[in-house]
């Protein structure tokens, strides 16, 4: 079985994962919403800044993020004053992986908006709710499949990130080596394969169990709409 | 009393309306992409005016002059649209309570239990949507639109995705809803039997504009309007009373004569509106003899217009009834007005429409 210091990676992964998906996941609604329902000037460009983080190499946005998050870097004077490190700390793999995840998001949920027919809205609206109320009773329960999706996408997503997380907040046992670095420094030390192996089946294990987690949530998101 | 001024740009034509609604029940007719869905749309304030006014019974819903445009959920109307749209993931209780559960309790004017038994949907309550028939949606979408308390209703071809059958069975929920619970009713039709069944008042619209307004049959001496009834089919409906029951027809009563209806089941005494198209009418300058068609109303000329290549006669039965002919008919007849006619009508050319309470 696992050693205790592997119990530890996977359980710093599983929080970092889960934190990220808690992250990205409410811009992405938003965002979703925004570019599925409203038009407007350079909402071409908007879209394509969203999705940079899945076409940059994560070494780069690794590296944005640390000259925007780190210790030095633009905002590092506003984290100090707000008592809040990124650099070096699991908050920051946090960040990270957020960042790299949040088009995938995105994209699951500005689909599954743009699903629903806008005049069910309309007749909503026409019924006494305000755009708030349609939005949380109509849009995203008929969206929530796609929720479901997008939560998938993010999670695994986080769960693999490994360039712009090493790059932002290096590789440090207990505070930002997930899984992905875990393998990476097994592999490169003498007699580490077997550590690495076992890592390799955990990621397969919790890979599996997130994909049919979503599944059945999404199915019954969707059953909840279909059944009598 | 609904005052609409509206001026909106529109992809193939400029929406341009100014009219007063006084009547409970107002059918807007036209040919599709007459402006229609547009206008209910204006008036629903899901779609804004260029400029103009909506004011429904002293309440201003929206004025350019003013600078007020009330949010669809402050206006208070209710929208029924073709398609029911009904709320797929909620139940057909909680679809009907949606509205409901916005308004306070001073702002309730129904119960829903009251609207439920009115609309008969009680056994339906607890099923989705997925599993209702056409007519059961749409009935529920007419629920839910009236357990939101509205001012007036807006109604866009709320028949036109169900068969004859069904239609004639909704139309009497309708009549209750203008009579019994006294909502005024905006209703998007290009079925003249459908708006006939449901009120006098018409409102029609081609290219964005109004073309006539007032009684349909003033409205239908207009040359404009004739050719888009004509175009469309031209269904008369007549209220009649059945008398008795018989083997292959019933007879019933239509003023002071009497027609011969196919077999319907209906006690005597039901009153009822039966449909013939204009084209299904043949027209005599005396009682007919040794014929197999049943039915020979006599009435007067009334009306004698020229569509195209063909002639539309409006004949007063007691009721107005438009008929389709030729041009060498109308000379050879010599058809003109307070001219006595008798008007042929098969028994199986009569549709049997809704009842009327």
């Amino acid at each position: 079985m696992l050693s205790p210091q592997e119990w530890d990676v996977l359980a710093l992964s599983l929080r970092v994962a889960l934190a990220s998906v808690g992250l990205s996941l409410p811009p992405a609604i938003a965002m979703g919403w925004v570019l599925a329902r409203r038009e407007f000037r350079g909402k071409l460009l908007v879209d394509g800044l969203c999705h940079l983080p899945l076409v940059l190499p994560p070494v780069v946005t690794g590296y944005v993020l640390l000259l925007a998050f780190g210790r030095r870097g633009w905002f590092g004077p506003v984290l100090d004053a707000l008592g809040v490190t990124l650099a070096f700390d699991w908050k920051g793999a946090v960040l990270a992986s957020a960042v790299v995840a949040f088009p995938l998001a995105l994209r699951a949920v500005r689909l599954a908006i743009e699903a629903v027919d806008p005049r069910l809205e309309g007749v909503a609206r026409t019924l006494g709710a305000g755009p708030w109320r349609v939005f949380f009773t109509i849009t995203l329960r008929l969206a929530a499949p796609g929720l479901w999706v997008g939560a998938l996408l993010a999670f695994a997503r986080s769960l693999g990130e490994f360039g712009a997380t090493i790059t932002f907040v290096a590789n440090i046992a207990g505070q930002t080596r997930t899984i992905p670095s875990a393998i990476y420094t097994y592999l490169n030390q003498p007699g580490g394969e077997d550590a690495a192996l076992r890592l390799v089946w955990v990621s397969v294990a919790v890979s599996l169990a997130a994909l049919l987690g979503s599944e059945w949530a999404a199915r019954r998101a969707r059953g909840r709409q279909e059944m009598p | 009393m609904l005052t609409l001024r509206l001026r909106r740009r529109l992809s193939h034509f400029d929406l341009d309306i100014d009219v007063v609604c006084q009547e409970s029940v107002t059918a807007i007719y036209g040919p599709s992409g007459a402006g229609k869905t547009t206008l209910l749309n204006l008036v629903s304030g899901l779609i804004r005016p260029d400029a103009g006014h909506v004011e429904l019974d002293g309440h201003v819903l929206y004025s350019s002059v003013e600078g007020t445009d009330r949010p669809p959920e402050a206006r208070r109307l209710g929208y029924v649209f073709q398609d029911d749209l009904l709320f797929p993931h909620l139940s057909v209780d909680a679809n009907l309570r949606y509205g409901y559960e916005r308004l306070t309790g001073a702002e309730r004017r129904f119960d829903p239990g009251q609207i439920v038994e009115l609309l008969e949907i009680g056994p339906l309550l607890g099923r989705r949507p997925q599993h209702l028939s056409g007519g059961e949606r749409q009935r529920v979408a007419l629920g839910r639109a009236l357990l939101s308390s509205p001012r007036m209703l807006l109604m866009d071809e709320p028949l036109a995705s169900l068969d004859q059958g069904l239609k004639s069975r909704i139309i009497p929920y309708l009549r209750h809803v203008r009579s019994d619970l006294d909502i005024p009713i905006l209703y998007v039709s290009h079925s003249v039997a459908e708006i006939l069944e449901l009120t006098k008042q018409v409102l029609v619209l081609r290219d964005g504009k109004v073309l006539a307004q007032g009684d349909f049959f003033d409205v239908a001496r207009d040359p404009e309007v004739l050719p888009l009834l004509d175009e469309y089919g031209f269904e008369n409906v007549l209220p009649v009373e059945i008398v008795s029951g018989g083997e292959g027809a019933c007879t019933a009563r239509c003023g002071d004569q009497t027609l011969r209806i196919p077999v319907c089941h209906r006690p005597a005494g039901t009153r009822l509106f039966v449909g013939v198209r204009a084209d299904d009418i043949i027209l005599a300058r005396r009682p007919p003899e040794g014929l197999s068609v049943r039915n020979a109303l006599r009435g007067t000329v009334t009306e004698v217009s020229t569509v195209g290549a063909t002639c539309l006669v409006t004949v007063d039965v007691g009721h107005r009834l438009v008929v389709k002919v030729t041009p060498e008919a109308v000379a050879e007849l010599g058809l003109a007005p307070s001219l006595q006619v008798w008007c042929l009508i098969k028994t199986h050319s009569l549709r049997l429409g809704p009842e009327i309470d």
